[in-house]
C-alpha cells in the first residue's frame, strides 16, 4: 500500500506548513508492484481531482516515465492504462515521505504511513 | 407496473425500507411499497421489471425470497376469485413442470391442511407435470398472520387459517446476500478487533452508502476495518485511516508482516479494493482536497469498549508543548520510533458534528455519510443531529434505529445536497457543546461514554440549583431562560445533573 492514488491526496499538515508542502517525496523505499483489475471509468472520473504535475514528477522519482509532461487534453486508453499502473499497482511498503518545506519525514512501514504529528507540530 | 411479494426478515424492521430504498438507488430503478404496513413479514412492491427485484435478491440481507404477485385477499374465495378472472397470467407456464408451496408468517401450517388447499387450485388448469425437485415455475401460496404466541399443539391448530392476508404468486428467487452474514461472520474473520461490526449490520449500514464498482469510500475511525469489508464486497474501492495505526496493523510485527485489515480482505477476496490504510487524527489530517469521496462510512468510537481520542492535551492537565523535547542525551523524543503524541478525548456531540462538517468537505456532490450514533434514549430529540449546510438527513420514518434499553444506536444516512467543496472544517471544539458556556441544550449523544458508565442517570430529575452558576456567574442569565426543549426541566438542574454524573469537568 502507500498507492501514488492517496499519495496524490496528501499534503504535510504540520502547524504553519501551508506553503510547497506537496507533494510529499519519498525515499529510501521499498516498491512493490501488484497487478490490479483495471476500472479505466474510474480512473477517468477520478482525473480531475489529481494533481498532474505532482502525480508525474512523484511516478519519475520511483522511476516510472510512462506519463506525459503536462496532462494531455484528450487522455487515451492507453494512457489510463499507464494512469491505471502507476495510481493503482504501485505499492511503497516501506520507506519514507519527507516535506519539501519543513523536512517533517513520515515513515511507511507494512505499507502503513505514520502521518500522526508530533505533540509540538500540532496546531490548536 | 408488475407487483412483487418479498418475504422479509422481521429482525431490524427500521433497515427495511432504507435498504431497499438504497439499493433502488444504486441501480438507478423506482420502487413503491404498495402494502398498507410495510413492517409485516411479506411486503408487497412495485417495480417496473424482473430484474429490479433480482438485484434485490442479490444485495438485500434481510430478503428471503420474492414472488409475482397474481392474487390476493383476506380469504381464498376472495383471492381465487380474483385469480379466475385473470387466469391468462399462468399461460406461460401452463405447459411447465412445476409445483405448488405452501408458506406462512409467524404461523406454521399443518401438512394436512396444505395438501387441502392446493388441491383447491386445480382451477388453475396446469398441464404440466408435478414435479417437486427443480420444477420449472414455482407457485406459491403465502397465508400472512398476526403475531401471537401459540406455544402449544392445540392453540397452534386453532389459530390455522385465521391469517389477516393470502397470497399467490410465481417464485423469481431466493435472498443470496443473507449468507453473506455468514461468509464475513466475525468469529471466522481472520483479523478483527473488540469492537468489529457484526456482519448482518456492516451489510445493512454498507447499502445505504450505495456501494458499486469505481466508487471510493472512506472510513474516518477505520479500526480493525469491519465496516470497509462489505462495501469492498460490493465493489467500491475503500481507504481508511485511524489514529491508532496498531488496530490496523495487528500485534504482528516486522518486516513484510501484512496489516491485519489486509488480511481479512483476502479472506474475503478484496484485498485489491483496499488502496490504503493510513495512521493519522482525522482532526489533524493530511488530506490536502476536499470532493473526491464518493461515501463515508464509519462507526465512530463512542467509549463503550473503546473512546474516541483526538490529539492534543486534556484541558486543565500539562499544557500542550510548544517546542519539541529534547532528553539530556541530545535526542528528540519525537524521534524515537516507540514516540506516541499525548491524545485526549473527542466528546462524541463535537465528533458529530465535525463529521457531518467533514463530509460536506470531502464528499463529492450527492455522495453519502453513514455512520452510527449511539444516544441516550430517554434524552433522544430530533434536533440531535446538527443540521449542516449543504448535508441533508435520508429518513423513513422514525429513522433507522438498534434499540438496547436505555440506549439504542442511530444508524444516520446523509447526502451531501452541496455542488462545491466548501472549507474543511476547523476541528476546533464546538461551543455550543461546551458546559462551561452553560448550554441550553446538549444532544442525547453528549458526553455518551461518561453516562453509558454512569447507567444512564437522567439528566432532567435533579432539583437543586445549578452548581455551575454558583460557580460561573455569568451563566445566571442561563438559568432565568426558559428552557428550550424539555418543558419544566431548568437548564440549571440540567447543568446540575450533568455536575452529579461526572459530565462537567
Amino acid at each position: 500500500m502507500v498507492r501514488l492514488i492517496t499519495h496524490n491526496m496528501l499534503a504535510c499538515h504540520v502547524k504553519n506548513c501551508t506553503k510547497d508542502n506537496f507533494p510529499l517525496v519519498f525515499s529510501e523505499v521499498e516498491l512493490v508492484i501488484r497487478p490490479a483489475p483495471e476500472n479505466l471509468e474510474f480512473i477517468q472520473r477520478f482525473l480531475p481531482k489529481l494533481d498532474w504535475t505532482a502525480l508525474v514528477d512523484t511516478a519519475r522519482s520511483l522511476g516510472d516515465t510512462s506519463l506525459p509532461e503536462t496532462m494531455p487534453d484528450q487522455i487515451t486508453e492507453d494512457q489510463l492504462k499507464a494512469l491505471h499502473h502507476v495510481l493503482m499497482e504501485m505499492h511503497i511498503e516501506e520507506g519514507n515521505m519527507t516535506c519539501r518545506n519543513c523536512g517533517h519525514v513520515y515513515p511507511i512501514s507494512n505499507g502503513i504511513p505514520n502521518m500522526l504529528l508530533a505533540e509540538h507540530e500540532v496546531g490548536r | 407496473m408488475p407487483l412483487y411479494v418479498l418475504r422479509l426478515s422481521l429482525e431490524h424492521l427500521s433497515f427495511r425500507l432504507p435498504s431497499l430504498l438504497s439499493i433502488s438507488q444504486v441501480f438507478g430503478f423506482k420502487i413503491k411499497f404498495v402494502s398498507e404496513d410495510p413492517y409485516r413479514g411479506l411486503l408487497v412492491v412495485e417495480v417496473a421489471k424482473e430484474e429490479d427485484i433480482n438485484h434485490i435478491l442479490e444485495r438485500d440481507t434481510l430478503i428471503q425470497s420474492a414472488t409475482e404477485l397474481y392474487a390476493q385477499g383476506t380469504s381464498y374465495e376472495e383471492l381465487q376469485t380474483e385469480l379466475r378472472g385473470k387466469l391468462d397470467v399462468l399461460k406461460p407456464y401452463e405447459n411447465s413442470t412445476f409445483k405448488f408451496t405452501l408458506e406462512s408468517t409467524n404461523h406454521r401450517v399443518p401438512e394436512s391442511r396444505a395438501v387441502e388447499v392446493i388441491e383447491t387450485f386445480e382451477f388453475t388448469g396446469l398441464k404440466g407435470k408435478i414435479r417437486l425437485k427443480d420444477p420449472e415455475v414455482e407457485f406459491v401460496i403465502f397465508e400472512d398472520y398476526d403475531w401471537e404466541v401459540a406455544s402449544t399443539v392445540d392453540a397452534r391448530y386453532e389459530r390455522d387459517g385465521k391469517f389477516k392476508y393470502v397470497f399467490f404468486g410465481r417464485r423469481i428467487g431466493f435472498g443470496t446476500a443473507r449468507h453473506l452474514t455468514l461468509s464475513h461472520a466475525v468469529k471466522d474473520r481472520a483479523y478483527y478487533g473488540n469492537t468489529a461490526m457484526d456482519a448482518l449490520m456492516g451489510f445493512l449500514m454498507a447499502g445505504q452508502a450505495l456501494p458499486a464498482p469505481g466508487k471510493l469510500i472512506y472510513d474516518p475511525f477505520v479500526g480493525t476495518g469491519s465496516m470497509l469489508y462489505a462495501v469492498a464486497h460490493w465493489g467500491a474501492y475503500v481507504i481508511g485511516s485511524d489514529i491508532d495505526g496498531r488496530q490496523m496493523r495487528g500485534k504482528m510485527k516486522g518486516k513484510n508482516v501484512r496489516p491485519g485489515i489486509l488480511r481479512a480482505a483476502a479472506q474475503y477476496g478484496t484485498e485489491d479494493k483496499f488502496l490504503d490504510c493510513l495512521t493519522y487524527d482525522v482532526t489533524r489530517s493530511p488530506i490536502r482536497r476536499g470532493g473526491w469521496i464518493d461515501a463515508i462510512i464509519t462507526d465512530p468510537p463512542y467509549g463503550v469498549r473503546a473512546g474516541a481520542k483526538r490529539l492534543g492535551r486534556k484541558e486543565g492537565k500539562k499544557p500542550q508543548r510548544e517546542e519539541p523535547y529534547m532528553f539530556p542525551d541530545g535526542t528528540y523524543s519525537h524521534k524515537r520510533p516507540e514516540y506516541l503524541p499525548p491524545s485526549r478525548p473527542y466528546e462524541l456531540a463535537n465528533l458529530c458534528l465535525d463529521l457531518i462538517l467533514l463530509a460536506r468537505y470531502l464528499l463529492v456532490p450527492k455522495g453519502r455519510l453513514v455512520f452510527f450514533l449511539p444516544t441516550v434514549n430517554e434524552d433522544w430529540q430530533e434536533i440531535d443531529i446538527p443540521k449542516v449546510e449543504g448535508m441533508r438527513e435520508l429518513k423513513v420514518g422514525e429513522g433507522s434505529v438498534q434499540d438496547f434499553g436505555k440506549w439504542g444506536r442511530r444508524l444516520i444516512t446523509m447526502e451531501k445536497t452541496a455542488v462545491d467543496d466548501g472549507l474543511p472544517p476547523t476541528f476546533e471544539d464546538h461551543d455550543e457543546f461546551d458546559l462551561k458556556s452553560g448550554p441550553e441544550y446538549l444532544p442525547g449523544h453528549h458526553g455518551f461514554n461518561k453516562r453509558y458508565a454512569s447507567g444512564f442517570s437522567s439528566r432532567h430529575k435533579s432539583q437543586t440549583a445549578s452548581p455551575a452558576s454558583d460557580r460561573d456567574p455569568s451563566s445566571s442569565e442561563h438559568q432565568a431562560a426558559p428552557p428550550a426543549k424539555n418543558g419544566l426541566e431548568a437548564t440549571a438542574s440540567l447543568a446540575a445533573a450533568l455536575e452529579k454524573t461526572g459530565l462537567a469537568e
